[in-house]
């Protein structure tokens, strides 16, 4: 593992395991995993991005960028970033709107 | 013995004080098992005894002592693992297949979990077994009434024992087996019976007789968890919250039924459709990250857009299992249903906020 990137970090987690039977190899579908989670990230005017198929890169609008293991982490940081917590529990309206 | 790199099966024996882990311990270890198995006992306190119990064990025994394997020692038991796997493999101990941890009575299993799950040393050369948690049928109500860790350990569990039964009415035994299996439906209950047998507890499950070999040996059943969602949906409609115990016993235990039906309850989530996995697995990461502490087991089969053959999730707070992927469907039912165990969170907040993060998905991508 490089010591200075991690860059084998997080490949063995339970968050990146792919479906094996479904459309896209693990890759693509590590893809559609960050495309989702830019979905709400953005909303916060944050941007996740893969590195190197074993972490991510999570970048503020002001520039602050973090390397991260697992998308457990990606929450953590988000909230760090952004000063508020995103509690799933009451985030989301069921009419599909934010409640922050 | 297995080969010096495959994962060693592990399996946690915990429960409170004076539950009788040691005497089972004992009483397991017997014959071709004993020198097959690897042992280590954490005791709480400056002097252990407890390894001076498990009597003609000609397994591997470490103490860990003067500690809670949960807490204070936690770094002790990935050092005592990794020493015993590497001993193991330089040939300077007898060989085993398997470790049984035994904790101390007062130890929260999740911590221990977290080690053998986690820890990318101790997970390379160990994968988590089982965790059977053992509950005295004399005093369980009052540990469960005074005593949290008693509920962690309850709620933990992938089999229960009651040990002690021939001591208590059998009215105080089916209360237990009662409250027990309303902390935890995901587990399976067995009762001592004598010596070396365990009998199911609950009827019309499987109502196997369990020999004491087969509980340490073999690992839990996933399909267990289906089979007994099947048996509690017709009865209880998924829910699994606890309700009032009206008899001697049951007024004991009422004290903290009563306490923790706000708090401590189970219930079942279940979907006609086809799970996407990307989302679900981002809901999942954010609700254990924020009330992880709070969610204290999740067990459930899912099926996947996708894929024709069923997922087996597996979860103890903030830690998730490696999924089981399963070669095919147990029987004609294709839902996915997935048991929460959950500590002041609502089965109404769990499905709102999944439904609701589906729908924000939809809203977002439109």
């Amino acid at each position: 593992m490089c010591g200075m990137c991690e860059i084998f970090g997080g490949g063995e987690h339970w968050a990146n395991t792919a479906v094996p039977s479904a459309p896209g190899n693990g890759r693509q579908q590590r893809y559609a995993h960050i495309a989702i989670a830019n979905r709400l990230l953005r909303r916060f005017r944050l941007e996740l991005r893969d590195f190197e198929g074993r972490s991510f890169t999570l970048s503020s609008p002001t520039g602050s960028t973090v390397l991260i293991r697992t998308f457990p982490a990606v929450w953590k940081e988000a909230e760090a970033m952004l000063g508020v917590e995103l509690d799933p529990l009451t985030l989301f309206a069921l009419d599909g709107e934010l409640t922050v | 013995m297995s080969s010096a790199y495959e994962r060693i099966p592990v399996t946690v024996l915990t429960g409170f004080l004076g539950s009788g882990k040691s005497t089972l311990l004992s009483d397991i270890l017997t014959g071709e098992v004993a020198t097959d198995t690897a042992v280590l006992v954490n005791e709480f306190g400056a002097v252990g005894l407890d390894h001076l119990l498990i009597r003609e064990v000609d397994s591997q025994t470490v103490l860990l002592d003067n500690g809670c394997v949960c807490c204070s020692i936690k770094s002790e038991l990935k050092e005592a693992l990794l020493s015993l796997f590497s001993k193991r493999a330089r040939g300077e101990v007898p060989p085993f297949s398997r470790v049984v941890l035994e904790t101390t009575g007062i130890a929260t299993p999740a911590p221990i979990m977290a080690t053998l799950l986690a820890d990318p040393l101790v997970c390379c050369h160990y994968v988590l077994s089982s965790t059977i948690t053992m509950i005295d049928a004399v005093n369980g109500a009052f540990q469960m009434e005074k005593h949290p860790e008693w509920t962690a350990q309850v709620t933990a569990a992938d089999r229960i024992v009651i040990s002690k039964s021939d001591l208590a009415s059998e009215e105080e035994v089916r209360h237990l087996v009662s409250a027990a299996g309303k902390l935890n439906p995901a587990a399976t209950c067995l009762i001592r019976k004598g010596a070396a047998l365990l009998v199911d507890a609950r009827p019309g499950e499987r109502s196997d007789v369990v020999t004491l070999h087969q509980l340490l040996m073999e690992t839990v059943d996933p399909l267990d968890l289906v089979r007994r969602i099947g048996a509690d949906r017709s009865a209880k409609q998924n829910e699994f919250a606890f309700r009032a115990i009206d008899s001697a016993i049951g007024n004991k235990l009422n004290h903290r039924v009563a306490a923790d039906a706000a708090a401590v309850q189970a219930f079942c989530l279940e979907f006609d459709e086809s799970l996407d996995w990307s989302p679900f697995m981002l809901w999942l990461t954010m609700v254990l990250h924020r009330h992880g502490d709070k969610i204290l087991r999740i067990k459930g089969i899912l099926a996947l857009s996708g894929s024709d053959s069923p997922v087996v999730l597996h979860a103890v707070q903030h830690l998730v299992h490696p999924l089981l992927h399963l070669s095919a469907w147990p029987d004609n039912d294709r839902r996915t249903r997935i048991v929460f165990i959950t500590e002041g969170i609502t089965h109404a907040q769990i499905e709102d906020s999944y439904r609701g993060f589906q729908k924000f998905l939809d809203e977002a991508v439109a």
